[in-house]
């Protein structure tokens, strides 16, 4: 008789659940709170909450990572768990500040924002729109600041490889080793322009490009200027340097005034052919082109880093007959000087010009270093190959770099 | 001394921006941002340098009215003009005469100025037509194909023929393969120049930036 | 009334320069001296408000706007004389007694920039490189970008003699420059017309009401 009760109770009870239900569902889009009021049921808990110092970078302390497992209600269970909410306190025990909420279906998170050697605490609660799990607690934690970024080991030993090679070689060329460098063929066309300017009594221009000083095109523009200042004082033609940068400009009067002085011809130095046009890149391409055309120089130089000036400096040079020599490393006007100069040095032939021109033994042996880094930087190369085919893939990886 | 102490302050310094790279403690990093940021400052400072070369040069053709010292009154003027909008009494911001100059001579002149390639990389092409050499030669064709290949006349001219022998086709293959490796090798070499002489900066033996031994 | 007078002297500038491909004359001469003196004035009073100001001259004196010091804060006020007084050392070149001072800055700058520039450099262009090039040579592709890259850097040898093998990929070197080359310019093309389409629209759009 209980039993017969008892089955009777029950099922009247699951039917008025279900009648409940189904209202629920019906009246759920109308009204949020009658709906949210009948889930009372808060989802799991996520599980085993791990935070460690963020290692993998080698950052600079300011990084912790933070691990968890899924709630049991997060995609299986009653499957209504929406996000996780990530807090993070000084003080064990307190929630501290919402760090952070995070969808459903992660169990990882970065916290990029941690003071480093601080140690913090970390609390994680499962959320269901409605309701909130227990909270689980991980810490104390605290962000390390890495003296050394591993992930640029390979950058280091290359970099140290190198150092070695070009010291070796220019301490050998400093005692005297020979060294052997092959014709450039633009350089041999630097001295003939001069020459024929100097024969027609026409001016030189030399424009170091429009990079800053910085930048090492600059620099070695600035080496063969001093070169080039060199032939033009003992034959008297006058110089005309343009420049885009203030910096740059006093720089080259430097070396102008200098070359002049070791040639001997001091008074040949003319100040004002040596002039600050415009940091405007066609500002500066505009006024060039006005001396090419009103001043006639016989021989135009462009050495260093250009942009998209470049052909309108050179083709203007063209049309007024000059001879022209460029050399830069910019890949992307590298195709211009090609077609619009008569010789080009292109990318590291600017850097070996420079070297060359001076021939002093310690810039010719930077040249041999980094001649026997392309020797390793092949070998590396082939290596790599080899590595593909023989599966060592690491190998490969090693160069990947962050 | 006087060549000593820039000497060492290069070294110095570079060796610290060196070593920034692999030290990801913000101790450096902050101190080589501060130093970045003086970098900026002297450069900054410079830009009176550089003016005053021009104000020099210009002034002196006016007062020995050479040839074309009229374009410099234009010069001077206009930036005296500049600096008088500008300047502390005046105001650089958007709808200042200031701003306003600067969008509407200066930036328009400028593009126009940009704009001249086009003529000029068509006279190159036509010079390119003119070389003689088998390596320019190579230069010429691969010109054309991309050239012709990234226009839909290139399209049109191929039309019908099978997949790799169309322009668009060859254009992409150029550029993804035989222009990729030539960039490549390029930058490569290149990078190991600048390598090999900011080395010689730092340790300085390359010091022709700071203008001779003297 | 103002926007016509203003538009006009757009397309008169514009012309100006233009007429520059015909040959040098006056209105080139004009439009070039303009376009030099208004970006020295320029660039020289926005160098001052852009990075002088802010991080020099108010730190140091302790100007605020809206309460809120500017540029590197008070605390470090000082710091900012260093920058300010290494600006003021490259002006020592007019005085010959000092002016080797005027070097100091110079030797930070660059010595700064170079030491920053060296492993970047190393990491990208020599690196990476090695990474994307050691592919397995499997493809007709692949044989062309690892035997052109192997050709141009044979090409950029120095300090042996190009003879026998290096000869060879020497010469193969500079086959893939001069066709990348052409790629590039050929390029470069389009976006060069497509400056000059702008500028014509000014002047026909803008200008005239043409189109």
């Amino acid at each position: 008789m209980n039993q017969v009760r008892r089955i009777l109770l029950v099922s009247l009870a699951l039917a008025a659940a279900a009648v409940g239900s189904v209202r629920a569902q019906e009246t759920a889009p109308q009204d949020g709170i009658e709906s949210a009021a009948l889930d009372i049921v808060p989802p799991g808990p996520p599980c085993a909450l791990t935070v460690r110092d963020y290692l993998e970078h080698s950052d600079s302390g300011d990084k912790i990572e933070i691990e968890w497992g899924l709630s049991p209600d997060d995609g299986s269970g009653a499957g209504d768990v929406t996000g996780y909410v990530l807090s993070r306190s000084l003080a064990e025990g307190e929630v501290g500040d919402v760090l952070e909420e995070i969808a459903s279906g992660a169990t990882h998170y970065v916290d990029v924002s941690v003071e480093p050697g601080v140690e913090y605490y970390y609390s994680l609660e499962a959320y269901d729109g409605t309701n909130s799990s227990e909270r689980v607690w991980a810490g104390p934690v605290a962000g390390r600041v890495n003296l050394f970024q591993w992930s640029r080991l390979s950058v280091l030993v290359l970099m140290l490889l190198f150092f070695a090679m070009v010291t070796w070689f220019t301490a050998a060329a400093g005692k005297g080793a020979k060294l052997f460098v092959r014709r450039i063929p633009g350089l041999n066309a630097i001295e003939e322009a001069v020459g024929r300017a100097t024969e027609m009594g026409r001016p030189v221009l030399y424009v170091p490009g429009i990079g800053e000083i910085d930048n090492i095109m600059t620099i070695a523009s600035l080496n063969i200027l001093s070169h080039v200042a060199k032939i033009t004082a003992r034959y008297d033609t006058p110089l005309i340097v343009p420049t885009a940068r203030a910096v740059v400009m006093s720089a080259a009067e430097e070396v102008v005034k200098q070359a002049y002085a070791e040639v001997g011809n001091p008074d040949a130095y003319n100040p004002d052919n040596i002039r600050y046009l415009s940091d405007a890149q066609f500002a500066f391409a505009g006024a060039v082109n006005g001396i090419m055309l009103r001043e006639k120089p016989a021989a135009n130089l462009y050495m260093g880093a250009f942009w998209a000036e470049s052909l309108l400096l050179a083709e203007t040079g063209f049309e007024a007959g000059a001879i022209q020599v460029a050399g830069t490393a910019m890949v992307s006007q590298l195709p211009f000087f090609v077609t619009a100069c008569d010789f080009t040095l292109m990318g590291e032939e600017l850097y070996a010009a420079s070297a060359y021109l001076s021939r002093e033994p310690k810039l010719l042996g930077g040249l041999k270093g980094s001649d026997w880094m392309k020797v390793v930087s092949i070998v590396l190369m082939v290596a790599g190959i080899v590595a593909h085919i023989v599966g060592l893939e690491w190998f490969v990886a090693w160069f990947q770099t962050q | 001394m006087r060549r000593e102490i820039p000497l060492a302050i290069t070294f110095l310094v570079g060796m610290f921006m060196l070593v920034d790279f692999f030290v990801p403690h913000h101790a450096v990093s902050s101190a080589a941002a501060e130093m970045k940021q003086w970098g900026t400052i002297v450069i900054a400072a410079s830009i009176l340098l550089g003016v005053g070369n021009l104000i020099r040069v210009h002034y002196k053709k006016i007062s020995r009215k050479q040839e074309g010292w009229g374009y410099s009154i234009v010069t001077m003027s206009v930036m005296a003009i500049m600096l008088f909008f500008g300047g502390p009494w005046g105001t650089i911001q958007e709808g200042s005469a200031f701003n306003w100059m600067f969008l509407n001579v200066q930036v328009p002149l400028q593009s126009t100025m940009f704009s001249l390639l086009a003529f000029f990389i068509a006279s190159a092409a036509y010079r390119a037509f003119r070389l003689r050499s088998v390596e320019s030669s190579m230069l010429l064709i691969s010109a054309i194909i991309v050239m012709l290949g990234r226009v839909p006349l290139g399209q049109l001219l191929t039309r019908g023929l099978p997949e790799q022998a169309t322009l668009p086709w060859l254009t992409e293959m150029i550029m993804a393969y035989p222009n990729m490796a030539a960039f490549r090798g390029i930058l490569m070499g290149a990078a190991l120049g600048v390598m090999a002489m900011g080395l010689r900066v730092i340790l300085g033996i390359e010091r022709s930036y700071l203008g001779g031994d003297k | 009334m103002a926007a016509i007078i203003w538009t006009t002297i757009g397309a008169v500038l514009t012309l100006s320069v233009y007429s520059f491909l015909y040959k040098d004359n006056p209105f080139y001469k004009f439009a070039e001296h303009l376009v030099v003196g208004i970006s020295a004035g320029y660039y020289l009073v926005i160098y001052y408000f852009n990075f002088i100001q802010p991080n020099v001259v108010s730190p140091v004196f302790q100007l605020r706007l809206g309460g809120e010091a500017i540029g590197l804060g008070s605390n470090t006020w000082w710091l900012a004389l260093i920058p300010g007084l290494l600006g003021l050392l490259l002006y020592t070149r007019f005085f010959p007694k000092i002016g080797w001072v005027g070097r100091w800055p110079l030797g930070i700058y660059v010595g700064g920039y170079a030491g920053l520039g060296l492993s970047p450099i190393m990491q990208a262009r020599v690196l990476d490189q090695i990474g994307a090039n050691a592919l397995p040579l499997t493809s007709v592709t692949n044989i062309l970008v690892v035997g052109g890259l192997l050709g141009t850097l044979t090409y950029f040898f120095f300090s042996m003699k190009h003879k026998g093998v290096l000869g060879v990929m020497a010469r193969v070197g500079i086959v893939f420059l001069m066709v990348g080359f052409g790629a590039s310019f050929g390029y470069t093309v389009m976006s060069r017309v497509s400056l000059l389409i702008g500028r014509v629209s000014f002047l026909l759009h803008d200008c005239l009401h043409l189109i």
